[in-house]
C-alpha cells in the first residue's frame, strides 16, 4: 500500500463549518483532529479499514442499471448504487467503522452516538459489538416510536438505547444529549457522530469515511463504460451525499443534485429543506451552516416521513457547495418519496429506505427530462426493511392493521 | 472571609414573564453581587435538564431576544447589580454579533458570557465587546490546556468564568484540591474568577472563597423558582410572585457565609 499524505482536511468551507464549542469540548476535538490526520497517513489504519469494508460491510456494493424503470420512463438511463446492501442496511456503517477504529487507536473504550432513523445507531452498535467497545445510543422518543425495529437491533448488538425526552424529541435533541454526555465523558469516550456535520473535525472525517461510496461508484461506472450526467442523493445532514459526490467536487461535471425533505408542504414545521433560501446562516451544535431557525436564531420544528431527513441543519460543506453552485438542491415530498419507493420495488425488485427514496423520486423526475443517451446515478443510501412500520401503514393500512391485531392477540 | 461575591443565574420568562420579574426583584433586593441573565436557546447543549427545561418553558412563555434586552433594561433601571447576559452563539449570531453587543450595551448590561464563541471562533465578539466597553467573559474548564488558557487570557479579560468540572450545568460538584488549584491558576492572571457548576450550598461557597472573586449559582435558583411557582399554583398569580420572591431570598441567605 502506498504511503498517503492526507491533505484534504478543511475545517471551514467558505463561510461555513468551524469549531464553535465551549472550551470544555476543545481538548477532545483537538485530540480527535490530530488522531484522525495521523490515522489517514497511516497505511496500517487504512488497510484495517479496507479489510473491514470487504469482509464485514460487504464492499463493494453493487451498481444496478435500472433497465425496466429507464425503459418505462423513456428518458435517461437510471443507475442505482445499492449502498443499502451494506451490512446493517445503509451507508452509515462506513463512517461508523472508520470512527470506531479511530476511537480504538485513541484508547477510547466507550462510544456514544445519536441516531434519527436508527440506521446510524444500528451501524454504530454493530461495529462496537464487533470491536468490543461499550456503546450507548441517544435517540429521541419520537424516533424510537417510529423506528422500533432498529431499537430492537441495537439492543441485540448489546448497545444501550437512551431515550431523549427534551426538545422536539427527534434527531437534533439526540445530538444535544450526546454532546452533553461527551462534555463529561471524553476521557474514555468517543462521540461517533453520524452525519457530515457538527464541529470540525467531524464534517471532514465523515466525508472521508463515506468517500468510499463515491470512489466505488466512479470505478463501477468506468468499468461499465458509462459517463454520468448527473448524480443524485438525499440530504439529511449530508453524509451519504457528500461521500457519493466526493470524487467530483473539484470538477465541473457531472451535475450533482442533493434532495432535501419537502415533507407535507412548505410551511414552517412541515418540511426539512434548508437550501434554496429556506434556511438561514446560523450556529447550532458547534458548526456554522444553513439552519431552519427563526429571526432570533431559535431552531424551528421540522417534518419528514423519513426520520433520517428530519433535521434542521445541513452539513457545512454541502451548504458551501450549494452556495457556490457546485451542488444543486431540490426537494421531494413525503408522497413523492413513497411513490418512488413503490415504483422501484415493483420495477427493479429493490426497496429503498424512505430517506433514499427522496433521491429516487428526484432521479425519476430528472431522467424524464433527459434523452435515453444520458445517465443519472442515484445513491440508494439505505434499504427499506427498517421502514416497514411506516410504509405498510401508508401503503396497505387495512391489511397491516389486521396483521398487527393478530400479532397482539398471539403474544 | 465573607467577601465572596455571589452571581445569581436566572432565565427571563421562566416560569413565565411575571414570575421571572418577581425572581429578579427578589435577587436584587437580597443584594446579590451579580446577575447572570440567560437568554434561552432552543438547543442548549451545554446545559443539564433543569436549565434545558426552564429554557423551553421560557420560550413557550413568549421570550424573544428583544424582550430579553427589555428585561435587562428594566432590572438595571430598578438598581440591579452588574448584569451579565449569558447565551449561545446561535442567538447572538442571529442578531449579528456586533448588533447584539450594541443592544446589550444599550440595555445596561455589564458583560456577555457566550461559551460557544471561543476566542478563535468568536465572530468578532471580543472586538465588538471591547469597543462597547462590555466585559466579554471567557468560560474555561478544568480540561482547558495551559496553552489555550494562556492564549485566551491574552485579551486580558476582566472576568473569567471557570466551570468547576467538565460536563454540563446542574449535576453535583465535589470540590477537591484539583478544583482549587485550577482556580488559582486561572486567577494568577489577575482576572476576577467567577466559578460555577454545581454550587448549591454555603459550605461550597466557603470552600471557594479564598480562591475566587465570585461563585455562580444557577440550577439551584432555577429549581427554587420552579418549586415555589409550582407550590403556589397557577390560579394565584400574586401569591406565586410572592412565593418566588421569597424563595430566591431564602436561597441567597442560605448561600451567604455568616
Ligand atoms: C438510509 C439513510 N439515508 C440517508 C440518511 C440521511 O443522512 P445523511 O444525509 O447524513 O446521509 C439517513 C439518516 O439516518 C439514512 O438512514
Amino acid at each position: 500500500m502506498p504511503q498517503h499524505e492526507y491533505r484534504a482536511f478543511k475545517n471551514t468551507f467558505g463561510e461555513f463549518g468551524g469549531r464553535y464549542v465551549a472550551e470544555v469540548l476543545r481538548p477532545p476535538l483537538d485530540e480527535l483532529e490530530a488522531a484522525f490526520i495521523a490515522a489517514m497517513n497511516d497505511p496500517q489504519y487504512r488497510a484495517e479499514f479496507d479489510s473491514i469494508c470487504t469482509e464485514y460491510i460487504g464492499r463493494p456494493t453493487p451498481l444496478l442499471h435500472a433497465r425496466n424503470t429507464s425503459r418505462e420512463i423513456g428518458g435517461a438511463q437510471i443507475y442505482i448504487k445499492l449502498e443499502g446492501l451494506a451490512n446493517t442496511g445503509a451507508h452509515k456503517i462506513n463512517n461508523a467503522v472508520g470512527q470506531a477504529l479511530l476511537a480504538k487507536r485513541m484508547g477510547k473504550t466507550r462510544i456514544i452516538a445519536e441516531t434519527g432513523a436508527g440506521q446510524h445507531g444500528v451501524a454504530t452498535a454493530a461495529i462496537c459489538a464487533k470491536l468490543g467497545l461499550e456503546c450507548c445510543i441517544y435517540m429521541g422518543e419520537v424516533d424510537i416510536a417510529r423506528q422500533k425495529p432498529n431499537v430492537f437491533c441495537m439492543e441485540l448488538y448489546g448497545a444501550e438505547v437512551r431515550p431523549v425526552s427534551g426538545g422536539s424529541r427527534t434527531l437534533k435533541d439526540a445530538v444535544n444529549e450526546a454532546l452533553r454526555d461527551w462534555a463529561a465523558s471524553f476521557a474514555n469516550t468517543h462521540y461517533l457522530i453520524g452525519s457530515a456535520l457538527g464541529p470540525s473535525p467531524f464534517p471532514d472525517m465523515v466525508r472521508e469515511f463515506q468517500s468510499v461510496v463515491g470512489k466505488e461508484t466512479k470505478a463501477q461506472l468506468k468499468a461499465a463504460g458509462v459517463v454520468p450526467d448527473a448524480l443524485v442523493a438525499c440530504v439529511g445532514g449530508g453524509s451519504n451525499s457528500i461521500g457519493f459526490f466526493s470524487p467530483y467536487l473539484e470538477s465541473e461535471t457531472p451535475r450533482l443534485i442533493g434532495v432535501e425533505a419537502g415533507g407535507r408542504g412548505m410551511n414552517t414545521g412541515e418540511h426539512a429543506a434548508r437550501m434554496n433560501g429556506l434556511g438561514k446562516t446560523g450556529i447550532v451544535q458547534g458548526y456554522k451552516s444553513l439552519f431552519l431557525v427563526d429571526d432570533d436564531g431559535q431552531v424551528q420544528a421540522t417534518h419528514s416521513v423519513s426520520a433520517g431527513l428530519d433535521y434542521p441543519g445541513i452539513g457545512p460543506q454541502l451548504a458551501h457547495l450549494g452556495s457556490i453552485g457546485r451542488i444543486e438542491f431540490t426537494r421531494a415530498t413525503d408522497t413523492e418519496a413513497l411513490e418512488a419507493l413503490k415504483l422501484f420495488a415493483r420495477n427493479e425488485g429493490v426497496i429503498f429506505a424512505l430517506e433514499s427514496a427522496h433521491g429516487g423520486a428526484a432521479a425519476l423526475k430528472l431522467a424524464a427530462e433527459l434523452p435515453p443517451s444520458a445517465t443519472v446515478v442515484v445513491n440508494m443510501s439505505g434499504r427499506g426493511d427498517k421502514d416497514i412500520f411506516i410504509t405498510a401503514r401508508e401503503i396497505a393500512p387495512e391489511s397491516w392493521k389486521r396483521f398487527l391485531e393478530q400479532e397482539v392477540q398471539t403474544l | 472571609m465573607s467577601t465572596t461575591a455571589i452571581m445569581a443565574h436566572m432565565i427571563p420568562y421562566f416560569p413565565d414573564r411575571e414570575l421571572s420579574y418577581a425572581a429578579a426583584h427578589g435577587l436584587i433586593d437580597s443584594k446579590v453581587d451579580y446577575l447572570e441573565v440567560q437568554f434561552p436557546f432552543s438547543d442548549p447543549s451545554a446545559d443539564g435538564p433543569t436549565i434545558e427545561d426552564a429554557c423551553g418553558r421560557a420560550l413557550a412563555s413568549g421570550f424573544s431576544t428583544a424582550r430579553g434586552f427589555e428585561f435587562v433594561h428594566t432590572l438595571v433601571d430598578r438598581g440591579a447589580p452588574p448584569v451579565f447576559i449569558m447565551t449561545y452563539a446561535g442567538i447572538a449570531y442571529a442578531s449579528g454579533v456586533k448588533e447584539f453587543c450594541d443592544l446589550a450595551k444599550q440595555s445596561g448590561a455589564a458583560g456577555l458570557i457566550i461559551p460557544d464563541l471561543p476566542y478563535d471562533y468568536d465572530e468578532g465578539l471580543y472586538e465588538a465587546g471591547i469597543a462597547q466597553g462590555l466585559a466579554i467573559v471567557p468560560v474555561v474548564a478544568p480540561s482547558t490546556t495551559p496553552d489555550r488558557l494562556a492564549e485566551l487570557l491574552k485579551v486580558q479579560p476582566e472576568y473569567v468564568y471557570a466551570a468547576l468540572r467538565v460536563g454540563i450545568t446542574g449535576a453535583a460538584t465535589e470540590l477537591g484540591q484539583d478544583n482549587l488549584d485550577f482556580l488559582d491558576r486561572v486567577g494568577a492572571s489577575g482576572a476576577k474568577v467567577m466559578a460555577g457548576f454545581g454550587i448549591r450550598s454555603r459550605d461550597q461557597v466557603r470552600m471557594l472563597s479564598e480562591h475566587v472573586h465570585a461563585v455562580v449559582v444557577g440550577s439551584a435558583f432555577v429549581k427554587a423558582i420552579s418549586a415555589a411557582a409550582a407550590a403556589a399554583g397557577p390560579d394565584e398569580p400574586a401569591a406565586a410572585a410572592e412565593a418566588v420572591y421569597s424563595a430566591v431570598e431564602t436561597l441567597v441567605s442560605a448561600l451567604r457565609p455568616d
